[in-house]
């Protein structure tokens, strides 16, 4: 991919910058792409301000939509506007700074946060030889922090409102993204059915991260430092983020630890029934972790399919279109444990 | 007709060569990437050494969901066509509700079955419980 700040783009993202921060100056030093971004692009910057409310140095990150981009993601300014919502909650979002919709500044749609230190690979974030309860209580605190905020929340007017009910909403959202996959591979098949079968009726809608998991916060000496990757972000059942959290798909290998691979879910849902002002539904989490696994494959598909389509090709995107069976085996390996539990539930 | 070795034996060698003589001397900042390519490599490897076995395994479950005796004689493109139906006439009988009340049990053993042998291509270590 070619550099998004080329000498002519520079300036005018300098100029956009001054006047979107009130300041007299800016001068961007651009640090190279940051990791993890598979979807969007991530650039670590310093900005250099002059005059007005941000004055001082800046460590920041620019946050642009990649070429392809993909269906399941809202648009950046909209991005923009969820990360500004969480902030105000008091969550631990990165701070939003400025959001550029002009093509003319740097030929995509981005915008600029603070950058927050600390470690966020997954497969790092688990390795603790006792597990982190503290870190998954107060991971709990800040998604209940988020779920206070709702379609009538302030700024949040471009986001979709789900109908005519989440659960079902997603399920025609994950057949579209499949495309012909839905009708070819018999595991997805059943896990739609299942979905659509057992979907639970609309209830109360917050504004869900929708990919908040192990490997999209950042911990530093154990302690929370931030919660990233918001473009997934929409209305939802509350409980979709829970189950969404606690799925096998992001234990990174600590099976033991539900709650993504750092400890049990007790302490998770401790956290989250503190700030949240609800009880967490053990029913309802176990439906939305059948459409974590069902919506993790049709994301994986959606994935490949940029690569396979020419459009973006990447040996990352490809190798996500082999995780497929991975997922259908965590996706029928749940759906056999809470048949267990029905079936057990009955008889008691 | 190929000149030896031939193209298994030449992907075996150079997998090998990588993982043991490159991989580690890669630097940090290149591992993940390093890490893709062999992973690729292998599935690549498994794929071509064993996706008849796989395809005669997805058959067998399909065949005995259905009752039928699966045809052992096929293997190519003709088992993989031969899956390919029989997976699309089983999904559309699921969403047709076919097994919303009755059958469940069978079906599960079959999806099962069907998923581990992708897997056995695609990750065989997530097959460990």
């Amino acid at each position: 991919m070619a550099a998004l700040i080329d000498d002519t783009g520079r300036p005018r993202l300098e100029a956009w910058l001054a006047e979107a921060t009130g300041a007299t100056r800016v001068s961007v030093a651009d640090e190279g792409r940051l990791g993890g971004g598979a979807i969007s692009l991530n650039l670590a910057v310093t900005l250099d301000v002059d005059g007005g409310p941000r004055a001082g140095r800046h460590a920041c990150v620019l946050r642009a939509q990649s070429a392809a981009g993909i269906q399941a993601s809202i648009s950046k300014g909209q991005e923009f506007a969820v990360l500004r919502a969480a902030f105000d909650a008091g969550v631990a979002a990165p701070e939003p700074i400025a959001a550029c919709a002009d093509p003319d500044v740097l030929g995509v749609e981005f915008y600029v946060m603070r950058r927050a230190d600390g470690v966020g690979a997954g497969h790092k974030v688990v390795k603790s030889g006792q597990p982190q309860r503290d870190l998954a209580r107060e991971l709990g605190r800040q998604l209940g922090r988020l779920h206070r905020a709702g379609p009538d929340t302030p700024g949040l007017g471009d986001l979709p409102v789900p109908n005519p009910c989440p659960a079902l909403d997603a399920v025609h959202a994950y057949k579209a993204w499949m495309g012909a996959a839905a009708t070819c591979d018999p595991v997805l098949a059943w896990g739609l059915r299942w979905l659509e079968v057992n979907a639970p009726p609309p209830g109360e809608l917050v504004l869900c991260h929708r990919d908040f998991r192990t490997g999209n916060y950042l911990v530093k000496d154990g302690q929370l430092t931030a919660i990233l990757d918001w473009e997934f972000a929409g209305f939802s059942d509350p409980m979709e983020d829970l189950a969404w959290f606690c799925a096998r798909s992001w234990r990174f290998g600590r099976n033991d630890r539900e709650a993504g691979g750092i400890a049990d879910r007790a302490d998770f849902y401790a956290g989250y029934e503190e700030t949240s002002g609800r009880q967490v539904d053990a029913q309802a989490v176990a439906y939305w972790e059948t459409s974590a696994y069902v919506r993790w494959a049709a994301v994986a598909i959606l994935q490949a399919r940029r690569h396979t389509s020419g459009e973006e090709p990447s040996l990352e995107l490809a190798l996500t279109g082999r995780m497929l069976p991975e997922i259908e085996l965590d996706l029928l390996r749940h759906l056999k444990a809470i048949g267990t539990m029905t079936t057990e539930a009955g008889v008691g | 007709m190929r000149t030896s070795p031939d193209a298994r034996e030449l992907l075996a060698i150079s997998l090998k060569t990588f993982r043991e003589e490159l991989l580690p001397h890669i630097p940090p900042a290149q591992r993940y990437t390093a890490l893709m390519i062999a992973n690729a490599l292998g599935i690549v490897e498994r794929e071509m050494a064993g996706l008849d076995e796989a395809g005669h395994t997805m058959l067998g479950a399909l065949a005995l969901l259905y009752g039928e005796d699966a045809d052992n004689s096929l293997s190519g493109e003709d088992l993989r066509e031969r899956v390919h139906g029989l997976q699309h006439r089983l999904c559309i009988e699921i969403a047709a509700g076919d097994f919303d009340h009755e059958s469940q049990d069978t079906l599960m053993e079959c999806l099962e079955e069907i998923v581990e042998a992708r897997l056995s291509i695609d990750n065989p270590k997530a097959l460990k419980p």
